[in-house]
C-alpha cells in the first residue's frame, strides 16, 4: 500500500504528456487483456462450429441418399421419403444446419441430371428452405438478397420469377449479377430478354458465366440476336458479338460488317474475329482496302483473319507488309505467304542479311 | 462369380456417397478415392476391372492417372472419366491417353449404370 | 549557441520524434479499420460466388504463369507438378530456367518427357539470350508446360523472357516455389473481369508462410504453427502487413507494391512500361510504380486490386542470416524504387497515388528505420550524459510496446474471423505469446537489416541479391 502511494505522488508530478502516456499505457493492457482471453472463447467457438457442420453433414448426406433410393413407383413421395422430410423440417429452421443442408444438397444438384435432380427440387420445396429464400429477397442488404437469388436460382425456382425481376436493375452489381444468372439458368435464351433494356454494364465476369450457362443447355434454339447488336450499351453487344461467334450466327454478318466501324475499338477487333470465325469474306475485302486507317490491334486482328480467308488474288497485300513495322505481322505476313505461295516465300530466305525483315532473320524453317 | 471391382476418384463427398450407393445396388465392389493420389494407391494395391475417375482433381489429376495405368502400369482396365462442362480438351485428352468412355456433368447415374455395364461386358 | 537554443532545438527534435510516431500509430489504426471494413465487404461479396463450377470455364481468359528458376534443382519437378495442377482451364506455365547452374533442366527433361522444340520470340523486351533452347513435353498430360533455358540475367530478366513468350491477356509472376492453391488463378483474374469503370492492371494476393505446414506433393494438406521463433514472427508479421494493410491500400487505390511471389498482370501494360528493371533488386515494386505512372500520365482510370484470400504459400527464411539478407534486399528495393520514381512525390498531376502513397512509403517506411536508428542514439547518448528522465523514456516506451502488441492483437483477430487458417489447439495461444515477443525477436533484426540496407545502397553498390537455401517442404509419406 505504500508503495503505491509513492507511485502516486511520483505520477501527479509528471508533466502533461508522460501522465497521457501512462494513462493510455493503463486503458491498452486492460484493452489487450480482455481481448486475449476473449479470443480464446472466439477460437473454441470457431471450433466447435467445424466440427458440428462436419457431423450435420455426414448426417443430411446420409439422410439425403437414404430418401433418394427410398422412392416408390407410381408415388411421388414415399412413406419412408415423408418420414426424412419431416426431419429435416425440424432441422431447416435453425440457421446453421439450413445452411448445411443447403450445402448438401447444392453439392449434389450440378453433378447430376435428370430424376435425381427433380427429386433434389422437391426436398428443397417441401422442407421448407424455399421459404427462407424468398425472405432473404426481401432484406435490405445487399448480399443477403444477392445469396437469395443465387439459390433459387441453383434450385431452379421458376415461381420466383415476378419476385427477382425488379432486381435486374438494382443499383448494386452483385445483385442484378445475380438476377442475370436466375433468369439465364431458368428461361435460358428467352431469359436474356432483359438485354433488350439494359442500361448497367455487363462485366465480362457476368458474360462468360452466362454464356456457360447457356451453353449447358444445348437443345436450345438461339433467339434473335440483331437488336443486341445494335444496342447502345456497347457491353450488351459485346456479348451479342460472343454468342454470334459461339452459336455461328451467320445471319447476322451484315450487321458485325457494321460494327467494324463502331466508335469503340474493342468491339471493332471483336467484330473482326467473329466474323474470320463465320466466314466474312466481304468483311476481308473491306478491312484491306481500309488497312493504313486501322489501330494496330485491328490490323494484327485482320492478319489473323487474312490467315484463315487468304486467297491467291491476296499475295500483293502480303507482299507489300512483308515488311510492316510490327514483329508479329510481319511474322503473321511471312506464314501466309508461305501458305499461297511456297516458292517466294523460300526464295526470301536467299535474300542478303541486311535486306531481311526481322521476322525472316528469326526465321526456321518449321514456322 | 466374384464382384467385380469399381474404383472411384471423386473429390464431392456427396457424389461419391451416391454413386457409391447407386453401383454397390448393383452389385459392384467399390474402393473410394478422394484424389489422384489415393487413386493411384488403390490402384498399386487392388486388381480392378473398371476405373470411373474424375479429371479435375488434386494434385495427380484424372489424366496423369489414365496415364499412368496405361503407359506405367500397361493395363487394359476400362476407365470412364467425368467432366464439368467447358473441359472438351482435357477430354480429347484423356481419350488419347486410353479413356474408354466419358460423361459430362451433369449426368445421370442411371445412365453412369448403363455405361458401366457396357464396360464391363 | 547557448544552451538555451540547443534545449529549444531539442525540445522540437522531440516534438518532431512524437509527432512522427503519433502520426505512424495513427496511420496504422486507420489502415487497420479501413482493411477491416474492405475485408468484410469482400467476404461478403465472395461468400455466394461459386468459383469452382463456374470459372472453369473454357471462355475465361487465358493467363501464362512465368516462374523464373534459379538452382531450385532441389524442389523444381515437384513445384512444377504443383503449379500444372491448378483448376483454372485456359492457362499454361513457362518456367524460366535462368541459367542454373545444378540439373533443373536435366530432372525436368526426366520427369515430364521434354524435347526441344524450336519457337520464334517475338523480343518486345531485350534479355539475356537463350542457352540450351526451350522445351516442350511429348506427353499430352503436361501439355501446359514450357521451360525455357537461358544464360543468367536475374529475375528480372528471367520475367522479361516470360512476358517475351507469353501469347495470353495476362501474365502470373509467380517464384516457382510458391504453392498455388487450386483455385488461386480464379479468384485472382476475377478482378480483372469484374471491374467495369475502370482498368485494372494488375492483382496481388497475399502470401502465406508455408513452413512447417504439411504439404503432400503439391497440395496444401495441413497449417501449422513452425516452431522456430523468427518465422512465427513473420507470420505474425505477415498477418497484419497483409490483413490490416493492404486491403486498405487497394480500397485507396494505392496499393504501391504487389509481392513478388505472386501477382498477375495485364500484358500489354506491363511490355508497354518495358518490363521489369533489371537494374533494381525491388523488381516487383518498381513495375508497379511504373505501371500506375504510366497509366496516370495517360490520364486513364485505373485500378490494383487485391484478394485477400490465402492462395499462395511460400517459404520464409528460417536462420537470422538469411532473414537480415532478405530485409536488407527489400530495404535497397524500397530505396531504388523511391528515387528513381520521385518525380511522383507530392505530385497532385499523380493524383492519390503521388499525393498520398508516394509520401506515405517514403516517410513511414523508407524513413522510418533511419528515425528510429536516430531515436535510439538518441536515446544511448542521454543515458550516456545520465540525463535520461527515466520516467519518460520508460512511459513512451511501454505505449509504443503495447501498440505493436494491441496491432498484432488485431492482426490475429482478423485472421479468426476471415480465413481461420491456424485451427489447431494452443496456436491462439502460442500466436497471443508471439505478439508480446515479437517486437523484441523480430523488429530489432528488421531495424538492423534497414540500417545495413541503407549503407550498403549507399556505399556498397556492387551487392545483388543475395542466396536463399533451399529446404524443400515437409513431406509427408503416406
Amino acid at each position: 500500500m505504500i508503495d503505491f502511494q509513492i507511485l502516486l505522488e511520483y505520477y501527479n508530478e509528471f508533466p502533461f504528456l508522460v501522465k497521457l502516456a501512462w494513462d493510455f499505457s493503463v486503458v491498452l493492457s486492460i484493452l489487450i487483456t480482455i481481448l486475449i482471453v476473449y479470443l480464446k472463447f472466439v477460437r473454441k467457438h470457431l471450433r466447435k462450429i467445424e466440427v458440428d457442420n462436419l457431423k450435420f453433414k455426414n448426417e443430411y448426406e446420409g439422410l439425403l441418399i437414404e430418401y433418394l433410393y427410398s422412392e416408390e413407383e407410381a408415388v411421388e413421395i414415399s412413406e419412408p421419403q415423408q418420414v426424412i422430410l419431416e426431419k429435416l423440417k425440424k432441422h431447416v429452421p435453425i440457421k446453421a444446419k439450413r445452411k448445411v443442408i443447403i450445402s448438401v444438397l447444392y453439392k449434389l444438384m450440378n453433378q447430376v441430371s435428370g430424376e435425381v435432380t427433380d427429386a433434389l427440387k422437391v426436398v428443397y420445396q417441401n422442407t421448407g428452405l424455399i421459404h427462407y429464400a424468398l425472405l432473404r429477397l426481401k432484406s435490405k442488404k445487399w448480399y443477403v438478397i444477392a445469396k437469395g437469388i443465387g439459390e433459387l436460382t441453383r434450385f431452379k425456382i421458376d415461381s420466383a420469377e415476378d419476385e427477382i425481376k425488379p432486381y435486374l436493375t438494382h443499383p448494386v452489381r452483385e445483385v442484378r449479377k445475380e438476377a442475370h444468372f436466375y433468369f439465364v439458368t431458368l428461361f435460358q435464351f428467352e431469359g436474356l430478354s432483359f438485354l433488350d433494356k439494359l442500361t448497367t454494364p455487363l462485366s465480362e465476369w457476368d458474360q462468360i458465366q452466362m454464356l456457360e450457362i447457356l451453353q449447358k443447355f444445348s437443345d436450345q434454339e438461339i433467339c434473335d440476336i440483331k437488336p443486341w447488336l445494335q444496342s447502345k450499351n456497347d457491353t450488351v453487344v459485346l456479348f451479342a458479338l460472343k454468342l454470334a461467334n459461339l452459336y455461328n450466327q451467320y445471319e447476322v454478318k451484315d450487321l458485325l460488317m457494321d460494327l467494324l466501324s463502331h466508335e469503340n475499338k474493342t468491339i471493332r477487333i471483336q467484330a473482326i474475329e467473329v466474323l474470320t470465325h463465320l466466314y466474312g469474306i466481304e468483311a476481308k475485302d473491306v478491312l484491306k482496302a481500309n488497312f493504313n486507317e486501322l489501330s494496330l490491334e485491328e490490323q494484327i486482328s485482320f492478319f489473323g483473319m487474312l490467315e484463315k480467308l487468304v486467297i491467291p488474288d491476296d499475295e500483293p497485300f502480303i507482299e507489300k507488309h512483308l515488311f510492316h513495322k510490327n514483329f508479329e505481322i510481319q511474322l503473321l505476313a511471312l506464314k501466309i505467304l508461305k501458305s499461297i505461295n511456297i516458292d517466294k516465300y523460300l526464295g526470301l530466305n536467299k535474300l542478303p542479311s541486311n535486306k531481311k525483315s526481322l521476322a525472316m532473320l528469326n526465321l526456321t524453317d518449321t514456322i | 462369380m466374384s464382384r467385380k471391382k469399381i474404383l472411384l476418384a471423386e473429390d464431392n463427398s456427396t457424389l461419391s456417397l451416391l454413386l457409391k450407393f447407386r453401383l454397390e445396388k448393383e452389385g459392384y465392389e467399390l474402393f473410394m478415392a478422394v484424389d489422384g493420389k489415393e487413386a493411384v494407391d488403390i490402384i498399386d494395391k487392388h486388381s480392378l476391372d473398371l476405373i470411373i475417375t474424375d479429371i479435375m482433381m488434386p494434385f495427380i489429376s484424372g489424366l496423369e492417372v489414365i496415364s499412368y495405368i496405361r503407359n506405367k502400369l500397361e493395363l487394359d482396365i476400362p476407365i470412364i472419366v467425368f467432366s464439368s462442362a467447358g473441359q472438351e480438351e482435357m477430354v480429347l485428352k484423356a481419350f488419347d491417353l486410353g479413356a474408354n468412355d466419358f460423361m459430362g456433368k451433369p449426368f445421370s447415374p442411371n445412365e453412369l449404370v448403363i455405361r458401366v455395364k457396357r464396360q464391363l461386358s | 549557441m547557448d544552451t538555451s537554443s540547443i534545449k529549444i532545438i531539442l525540445q522540437i527534435l522531440h516534438y518532431l520524434f512524437f509527432g512522427y510516431a503519433f502520426a505512424a500509430i495513427t496511420s496504422y489504426i486507420v489502415l487497420s479499420i479501413i482493411s477491416g471494413i474492405e475485408t468484410v465487404k469482400y467476404k461478403r461479396k465472395n461468400s455466394f460466388v461459386n468459383y469452382k463450377d463456374i470459372l472453369s470455364s473454357a471462355m475465361s481468359p487465358s493467363i501464362t504463369i512465368i516462374a523464373p528458376a534459379y538452382n531450385e534443382s532441389l524442389n523444381i519437378v515437384e513445384n512444377v507438378r504443383s503449379l500444372l495442377s491448378n483448376h483454372y482451364v485456359n492457362y499454361n506455365v513457362v518456367i524460366v530456367n535462368d541459367g542454373s547452374k545444378d540439373d533443373s533442366l536435366e530432372k525436368l527433361i526426366k520427369a515430364y518427357d521434354l524435347e526441344k522444340i524450336d519457337y520464334i520470340i517475338n523480343e518486345k523486351i531485350k534479355t539475356q539470350p537463350l542457352r540450351e533452347g526451350i522445351f516442350k513435353s511429348k506427353n499430352p498430360a503436361f501439355e501446359k508446360l514450357m521451360i525455357v533455358d537461358k544464360l543468367n540475367g536475374g529475375k528480372a530478366d528471367a520475367l522479361n523472357m516470360g512476358l517475351n513468350i507469353a501469347k495470353s491477356k495476362y501474365v502470373a509472376c509467380i517464384d516457382v516455389d510458391c504453392l498455388l492453391l487450386e483455385d488461386a488463378l480464379q479468384k485472382m483474374i476475377k478482378p480483372f473481369l469484374e471491374v467495369t469503370d475502370a482498368k485494372v492492371i494488375a492483382t496481388g494476393g497475399v502470401i502465406r508462410i508455408a513452413n512447417s505446414c504439411e504439404i503432400n506433393g503439391g497440395k496444401l494438406v495441413d497449417v501449422n504453427l513452425p516452431k522456430n521463433l523468427l518465422v512465427q514472427s513473420q507470420i505474425l508479421e505477415y498477418l497484419r502487413a497483409f490483413l490490416l494493410g493492404r486491403m486498405a491500400w487497394s480500397r485507396l487505390n494505392g496499393l504501391l507494391v504487389i509481392s513478388g511471389a505472386f501477382g498477375i498482370f495485364d500484358k500489354k501494360i506491363a511490355i508497354a512500361v518495358g518490363g521489369y528493371d533489371t537494374n533494381t533488386v525491388g523488381e516487383d515494386m518498381e513495375i508497379i510504380v511504373r505501371m500506375r505512372r504510366y497509366m496516370e500520365e495517360q490520364g486513364r482510370k485505373y485500378k490494383v486490386s487485391y484478394i485477400p484470400d490465402p492462395l499462395c504459400w511460400t517459404e520464409a527464411p528460417d536462420t537470422y542470416k538469411i532473414f537480415i539478407s532478405q530485409r536488407n534486399r527489400w530495404t535497397r528495393g524500397t530505396i531504388e524504387t523511391l528515387k528513381k520514381h520521385r518525380k511522383i512525390g507530392f505530385n497532385p498531376k499523380y493524383g492519390w497515388f503521388g499525393l498520398i502513397s508516394y509520401p506515405y512509403w517514403l516517410i513511414f517506411e523508407r524513413w522510418a528505420p533511419i528515425i528510429e536508428a536516430a531515436g535510439l542514439v538518441y536515446f544511448a547518448i542521454l543515458v550516456a550524459l545520465e540525463e535520461l528522465r527515466w520516467e519518460y523514456a520508460l512511459s513512451f516506451l511501454l505505449l509504443a510496446y503495447l501498440f505493436s502488441v494491441l496491432f498484432s492483437i488485431a492482426a490475429i483477430y482478423s485472421e479468426e474471423l476471415t480465413f481461420h487458417q491456424y485451427k489447431k489447439k494452443g496456436t491462439g495461444f502460442k500466436l497471443v505469446l508471439l505478439s508480446a515477443l515479437e517486437p523484441f525477436v523480430l523488429h530489432p533484426f528488421i531495424l538492423y537489416a534497414a540500417i545495413k540496407g541503407n549503407i550498403d545502397y549507399y556505399f556498397n553498390k556492387t551487392k545483388k541479391w543475395g542466396q536463399m537455401e533451399r529446404k524443400g517442404f515437409s513431406t509427408v509419406q503416406t
